[in-house]
C-alpha cells in the first residue's frame, strides 16, 4: 500500500521564502505584460517587494530545524542564513540594475523575472537535502543566469558570455548529475541523511566504495565549475566581462552561495565518514579539496594581477575568493571542525556579498552606456572627481584584501582560524600569502584613484539608486567589522554534521 | 580592576576618531578650521595622556585603567584596553608627537601643490587613533587590527603628499609590512585556538602557570615557529637588518609629518610588540633565539651607521641612522634583563623625540630650499642662528651626548647587554662601536649643513622661523633636556612592570640553557 | 538478466563519449548534443541502479533529468540562434571577443 501523504506533511511553511519567490516570479511574468514600456521600473519595485517579503518570512525561520517536502528540503539555520545572503544580494542587484538597464537600453520586464527565478534556485539549493533537489535547484539557478548573461544581445560580447556560460554550465551539470547517479548506485538512496547512514556501512575497497569515490569526485567537478574553482574556472573571466555588470555582480555572489551550499551539504553532511583508510580523522575528500583550494588561491590571485579590465580583475578575484571558501570546505573534512568551518564560510559569504556587490556598484557607476569605461585605467583620479565613490571603492578593496577595519578581515580570520584548527597549516600559509598578493592588485585600483594624475571620471552612472546600493554595501562591510556578532550569532546553531547522526 | 564607566584610556583612544568625524563634516575649502580642529584634538589628547600618567600607579606591575568589552565572545576576542609600565610612555610619546606633526604640516607648503588638505588631517587623526590603539589594546586580534590599520593612513600620507617616487614607496611600504604581518595573524590564531582566549594577560598567566604550553625543543620547534611568526612581523616594522629596505624609501618619499610619525612612533610598534608578546608568551624560544636576534641587531647598528656616510641626501641619512638606533633598542630587549628592557623603552622615547626632531629639521630646511642634498647647504647656522642652535642640540642628543636624552638610553642598554646572561661582553663591545660611528656621521651631517662658509647665494636669505615651527621644535627641546637631566621621572613608572617581566623571562634563561646546549 | 555492471559500463562509455564530444568538437550544436549524451548516460545509469536497488527514486531522478534537459535545450538553442544571427557562425572557436 502506498501511503498518500497529506498536504500538512510537506511542511510547506518552511520553504515559504523560496516558494513565494517562485510564485511571485511566475505572477510577475503575467503582470509585466500590463505594465507599459516606459514604466518598466514598476516591475523592478514589484520584484524587490517580493524579495523583501521573502526576507521577512525567512527571518522567522532562523530557529527552525526540520525537513520539508518529505525530506527533499531541509529548513535549518544554514538554509535561512544563505537565503538571507541571496535575498540581500538580489535586492542590491535590483537596485543596481534599475537605472543601468534603462540607460544601456535593455529594460525589459523579463530581466527581473529571470533574476527572481535564479534567486529561487539559489534558495532551493541552500535548502536541498536530496541529490535530486540539488540537481533541479542547480538548474533553476543556472538557466536564468545563462539568459541574463546574454541579455545585452545583440551585443556580441554579451551573447558570447551567455553561450560560453551555457555550454560549460551544462557540461558541469552533466558531471554533477552523473556523480549523483553513481552515489545513488553506491548507497541506494539520494537522500543526504540516508547517504550519511549508508556510507558507514560501505566496505573499504569494495565496488561500492569505488562508485562512491568516483561519484563524489564527479560531483565535486560539477560544483567546482559553479563556484569557479581552479581548474574549472576558465569560463569565469569571459562570462563576467560579457554579462551586464549587475548580473555579473549578482552571479558572483549568488552562484557561489548555491555551489558552496551544495558542497557543504554533500561533503560535510553526507560524506563526512567517507574514509578510505581506517582510523583517520580526515574525510577522504579532504586532500582533494585542499589541493583545489590551494590551486584556486594561487592561480586566481596571480592571474588577477595582470588584468586591465576591472570586470575581469573582479572575475579572477572571485575565483580567488572561491579559494578562501574552499579552505573552509577543506577544514570541514576534519572531524569536529565541520560546523565551525561551515559557520566561517557563511560569514565569509555574507561579508563577500556586501563587499563584492559594492565594488561592482562603483564599477557600474563608471561604465558608459556603450559598455566601455570598465578598464582599471578609467579609475585614474576618481578621488578628485568623486571622492565619496573613491573612498568607498578603496574601502571595498581593503575588504577584498582582508584588511581591517572591514568585514573582509573578520571573514578571512574566521576562515584561517578554522583551517588552523583543522590542522591544515600549509593551506593556511598559502591563504595568507596569497592575500598579500591580492593586496597588490586591489591596491592598484586605490593607487589609480588616489595617487594617479588625472581629472577623474565624472562617473555619470552613479544614479541615486546605484548610490543607495553602494551605501548599503559600505554600511554592511563596516558594520560587520564593528559588530561581527551580527553575522556570527545568527549562525551559532548551524549544525551540518551532528544534526544528521542517526 | 574593572572600571564601571568609561576608562580614561577609552576616552583618549577615541578622541582622535571624534576629531576625524568632525573634520569629515567640515567643507574642504575651510583649511583653517580643519587645521585647528586637528591641532586642538591632538593637544587635548596629549593633555589627557599626561593626566593618565599622573593617575598611573607606578607600584603596580599589572594593567591599570582597564576596560573590557566583548567583541566576538564566542572566540574570546574583546576590546580590552589597559596601560602598564611598558605602554605608558609610548602612549604619551604618541600623543606628544602628533601635535608636533600637525604643527609642522601647518607650516608646510605641500598643500599648495597637492591640495586635499582635509584628507591629510583626516588621515593624521586616523593614524593617531590606530597608533594609540596598538599601544593600549591587550587582545592579540584587536592588537593586530590596530597594528594593520596604521598602514592605511600612512600609505595615503606617503602616496598623496610624498616626493617624486611616492607611489612606489607607498606601495612598497604597504605590501612589505603586510607580508610580514600576515604570518603573525596565523601565529595569533594558533595561540588563540590553544588558549581559548586572545587576551594577552590571560595567555601570559596561563603560560607562566603551566596551564598552556607551546612545545619547545630548540630553535626549530612549535614554539619557535610561533615566535618567528610574530618576530618577522615586528622585525619588519622596527626595521631590523635585513628587513629594513622599505624604510629609506618610505622616509625619503614621505612628507615631513609622515617621517616624524614614522620614525617617532610607528617603528616603535615593532619593538613594543616584542616586549609585549614575544618575551612573556614565548619565553623559551625568546631565550633560544636571543643571541641570533642580537647579532642581527648589531649588524643593523653598524650597517646603519656605515651606510650613513655614503648618503648625500639628508633624509636618507636620518633614515639609516634610524636603522642603527632601532638596532640598539632590539639589542636591549633581547638582553632579557631589567636594565636592558628599561633602557630599550626609554630609548624608544628618546629615538622618537630625537629622530623625530631631526626629521623636523630636515623638513624645515626642505621647506626653505626645496632640496635634501647635503651639498646644497653649508653655513646655515649663520643664516638662521636660532635654528642652528636648536639643530645642534637635537643632533647631539641623537649622538648620545651625556646630559641629553640619548645618552641615558644607550648607556642603560649597554649596561644591560654587558650584564646579560644570554649576550654579554662582546655584544656590548660591538654596540659601543655603533655609538662611536653615530657620533661621526651625525657630526658629519651637522658640519655639512650648518658649519662652514655661507658660500651659496640662495642660502643667504632664508626666511626666519615662524611661530608654528617654534611651537613644533620647542617641545622637542624640552623632551631632550627633561629626559637627559631627570631620567628617574621616566624610569619610575616602568620599573615595577619591567622587573616582573624580567624575572619571568629570567627564570627561563637557566632552564633553556640546560635544555639547549 | 543482464547484470547491472554491464549497464553501468555502457553508461560510462556513453558519458566519456559525451565528454570527448564537448572537448573536441567545435560546432556548438554538436557540443550541445554531446552534453545531452552525457545526460542520457546518466539516465541509463539511474535506471540501472534503480532496478538494482529495487527502489523507484532512481526512476524519479531520471524523469527530472529528462525534464531539465528539455529546459536546457530550449534556452541553449535560443542562445545559439541568437549568436548565429549576429555572427553567422556557431563555431565556438570564433567566440573570442574577450581575451586576457
Amino acid at each position: 500500500m502506498i501511503q498518500v501523504p497529506s498536504l500538512s506533511d510537506f511542511n510547506l511553511q518552511y520553504t515559504l521564502p523560496a516558494l513565494s519567490i517562485v510564485v511571485w516570479a511566475a505572477a510577475l511574468l503575467i503582470i509585466d505584460l500590463f505594465i507599459p514600456r516606459e514604466r518598466k521600473q514598476t516591475t523592478a519595485w514589484l520584484a524587490a517587494g517580493g524579495l523583501v517579503f521573502a526576507f521577512v518570512v525567512n527571518a522567522f525561520l532562523f530557529n527552525v530545524n526540520d525537513e520539508a517536502f518529505l525530506g527533499m528540503f531541509r529548513a535549518d539555520q544554514f538554509t535561512a542564513y544563505l537565503n538571507a545572503v541571496v535575498l540581500g544580494a538580489a535586492f542590491i542587484g535590483v537596485l543596481m540594475s534599475v537605472d543601468y538597464i534603462k540607460r544601456i537600453g535593455i529594460e525589459r520586464g523579463e530581466y527581473y523575472v529571470l533574476l527572481l527565478f535564479s534567486v529561487a534556485g539559489m534558495m532551493f539549493m541552500a535548502a536541498a537535502n536530496d541529490l535530486i533537489a540539488v540537481f533541479v535547484a542547480l538548474e533553476l539557478l543556472s538557466i536564468p543566469l545563462y539568459v541574463l548573461s546574454a541579455f545585452r544581445a545583440p551585443d556580441t560580447k554579451s551573447e558570447e558570455s551567455g553561450l560560453k556560460y551555457f555550454i560549460l554550465g551544462a557540461f558541469a551539470s552533466a558531471f554533477l548529475v552523473y556523480g549523483a547517479a553513481l552515489i545513488y548506485g553506491a548507497t541506494g538512496t539520494t537522500n543526504i541523511p540516508a547517504i550519511f547512514a549508508a556510507v558507514s556501512g560501505i566496505e573499504i575497497g569494495g565496488s561500492a566504495s569505488i562508485l562512491l569515490l568516483i561519484g563524489s569526485g564527479l560531483m565535486l567537478v560539477g560544483l567546482g565549475f559553479k563556484v569557479a574553482a581552479v581548474p574549472f574556472h576558465m569560463w569565469t573571466p569571459d562570462v563576467y566581462e560579457g554579462a551586464p555588470t549587475p548580473i555579473t555582480a549578482f552571479m558572483s555572489v549568488g552562484a557561489k552561495v548555491g555551489g558552496f551550499a551544495a558542497m557543504f551539504r554533500i561533503l560535510a553532511s553526507a560524506l563526512p565518514t567517507f574514509i578510505l583508510m581506517d582510523a583517520s580523522l580526515h574525510a577522504a575528500w579532504q586532500t582533494t579539496v585542499w589541493i583545489l583550494a590551494a590551486a584556486t588561491l594561487i592561480l586566481g590571485n596571480l592571474v588577477a594581477i595582470s588584468q586591465s579590465n576591472v570586470k575581469r580583475m573582479l572575475a579572477y578575484s572571485s575565483i580567488a575568493h572561491a579559494g578562501y571558501i574552499l579552505m573552509a570546505v577543506a577544514a570541514a573534512g576534519t572531524a569536529g571542525v565541520a560546523d565551525a568551518a561551515a559557520r566561517a564560510a557563511l560569514f565569509y559569504l555574507l561579508a563577500y556579498m556586501f563587499t563584492n556587490l559594492g565594488a561592482f556598484a562603483i564599477a557600474i557607476a563608471l561604465e558608459k552606456d556603450d559598455g566601455s569605461g570598465t578598464n582599471i585605467s578609467d579609475f585614474t583620479g576618481l578621488a578628485k572627481s568623486r571622492p565619496g565613490l573613491a573612498a568607498m571603492m578603496a574601502f571595498f578593496m581593503l575588504s577584498l584584501t582582508g584588511f581591517p577595519p572591514t568585514a573582509g578581515f573578520v571573514a578571512k580570520f574566521l576562515i584561517f582560524q578554522q583551517t588552523l584548527d583543522a590542522g591544515l597549516v600549509p593551506l593556511a600559509i598559502i591563504g595568507v600569502l596569497t592575500s598579500v598578493i591580492s593586496g597588490y592588485y586591489y591596491l592598484n585600483i586605490v593607487v589609480k584613484m588616489f595617487l594617479g594624475d588625472g581629472e577623474g571620471d565624472p562617473a555619470e552612472g552613479a544614479t541615486p539608486h546605484l548610490r543607495w546600493a553602494a551605501y548599503a554595501c559600505f554600511a554592511g562591510t563596516l558594520i560587520l567589522f564593528v559588530l561581527p556578532v551580527l553575522g556570527t550569532d545568527i549562525a551559532s546553531s548551524v549544525h551540518l554534521a551532528t544534526a544528521l547522526i542517526p | 580592576m574593572e572600571a564601571t564607566g568609561l576608562s580614561l584610556l577609552t576616552v583618549i583612544l577615541f578622541l582622535p576618531l571624534v576629531g576625524m568625524t568632525i573634520i569629515l563634516f567640515i567643507p574642504g575649502d575651510q583649511g583653517r578650521n580643519i587645521r585647528y580642529t586637528a591641532l586642538g584634538f591632538s593637544v587635548v589628547t596629549f593633555a589627557l595622556s599626561l593626566v593618565m600618567w599622573a593617575s598611573f600607579d607606578p607600584n603596580v606591575a599589572g594593567l591599570q585603567m582597564v576596560q573590557r568589552w566583548d567583541w566576538m565572545p564566542t572566540f574570546g576576542i574583546s576590546y580590552y584596553v589597559g596601560v602598564d609600565g611598558i605602554s605608558l610612555l609610548l602612549i604619551v610619546l604618541t600623543a606628544f608627537i602628533m601635535p608636533i606633526a600637525i604643527l609642522v604640516s601647518m607650516a608646510s607648503h605641500i598643500f599648495q601643490e597637492r591640495g586635499r588638505e582635509k584628507w591629510y588631517y583626516l588621515f593624521l587623526m586616523v593614524l593617531e587613533w590606530a597608533m594609540l590603539g596598538a599601544f593600549m589594546i591587550q587582545d592579540l586580534i584587536v592588537f593586530y587590527i590596530f597594528f594593520e590599520i596604521t598602514l592605511v593612513p600612512m600609505y595615503f600620507l606617503i602616496g598623496i603628499w610624498g616626493a617624486e617616487n611616492r607611489v612606489y614607496a607607498a606601495v612598497k611600504f604597504f605590501l612589505y609590512t603586510l607580508a610580514g604581518s600576515v604570518l603573525m595573524l596565523l601565529a595569533i590564531l594558533y595561540v588563540g585556538n590553544q588558549a581559548g582566549t586572545f587576551a594577552i594577560p590571560e595567555i601570559v598567566s596561563m603560560v607562566h602557570s603551566g596551564a598552556l604550553t607551546f612545545p619547545f625543543d630548540g630553535l626549530f620547534s612549535t614554539q619557535s615557529y610561533l615566535f618567528l611568526g610574530f618576530f618577522i612581523a615586528f622585525a619588519i616594522k622596527v626595521p631590523l637588518w635585513p628587513f629594513h629596505s622599505w624604510l629609506p624609501d618610505a622616509h625619503v618619499q614621505a612628507p615631513t609629518a609622515g617621517s616624524v610619525i614614522l620614525a617617532g612612533v610607528l617603528l616603535k610598534l615593532g619593538t613594543y610588540g616584542m616586549i609585549r608578546v614575544l618575551l612573556p608568551i614565548f619565553p623559551e624560544a625568546t631565550v633560544a633565539w636571543a643571541p641570533i636576534v642580537a647579532v642581527l641587531a648589531i649588524i643593523g647598528i653598524i650597517y646603519g651607521a656605515w651606510v650613513c656616510y655614503a648618503q648625500d641626501d639628508a633624509k636618507k641619512l636620518v633614515a639609516y641612522s634610524s636603522v642603527s638606533h632601532m638596532g640598539f633598542i632590539v639589542l636591549g630587549i633581547f638582553a632579557l634583563n631589567g636594565q636592558g628592557i628599561q633602557g630599550s623603552i626609554l630609548q624608544m622615547v628618546n629615538h622618537g623625540v630625537s629622530t623625530g626632531g631631526l626629521f623636523l629639521i630636515v623638513g624645515m630646511l626642505y621647506e626653505r630650499r626645496h632640496t635634501k642634498k647635503l651639498a646644497d647647504y653649508g653655513g646655515i647656522w649663520k643664516a638662521l642662528p636660532v635654528f642652528g642652535a636648536i639643530s645642534l642640540v637635537i643632533t647631539l642628543s641623537s649622538m648620545g651626548l651625556p646630559g641629553l636624552n640619548g645618552f641615558i638610553g644607550e648607556f642603560t642598554i649597554l649596561l644591560g647587554t654587558f650584564g646579560s646572561e644570554v649576550l654579554g661582553f662582546f655584544f656590548a663591545l660591538f654596540a659601543t662601536l655603533g655609538i662611536i660611528l653615530a657620533a661621526v656621521y651625525m657630526l658629519y651631517m651637522f658640519q655639512k649643513v650648518f658649519m662652514g662658509e655661507l658660500d651659496k647665494e640662495e642660502n643667504k636669505h632664508l626666511p626666519d622661523m615662524n611661530w608654528m615651527e617654534y611651537a613644533a621644535l620647542i617641545p622637542v627641546l624640552v623632551g631632550v633636556f627633561l629626559i637627559g637631566l631627570y631620567p628617574a621621572l621616566f624610569f619610575a613608572p616602568m620599573n615595577t612592570t619591567v622587573m616582573e617581566l624580567a624575572a619571568q623571562v629570567g627564570h627561563f634563561v637557566t632552564t633553556v640553557a640546560q635544555a639547549v646546549p | 538478466m543482464v547484470q547491472t555492471e554491464m549497464y553501468i559500463l555502457l553508461s560510462a562509455i556513453l558519458f566519456v563519449l559525451g565528454v570527448m564530444g564537448v572537448l573536441f568538437r567545435r560546432n556548438a550544436i554538436i557540443v550541445f548534443m554531446s552534453v545531452e549524451l552525457m545526460l542520457n548516460a546518466t539516465n541509463l545509469a539511474l535506471a540501472a541502479f534503480a532496478r538494482h536497488w529495487g527502489m523507484e527514486s532512481g526512476h524519479l531522478f531520471a524523469f527530472f533529468v529528462i525534464t531539465v534537459a528539455a529546459a536546457e535545450v530550449a534556452v541553449g538553442l535560443a542562445l545559439i540562434v541568437a549568436i548565429f544571427r549576429t555572427k553567422h557562425s556557431i563555431n565556438i572557436d570564433e567566440l573570442h571577443q574577450m581575451q586576457g
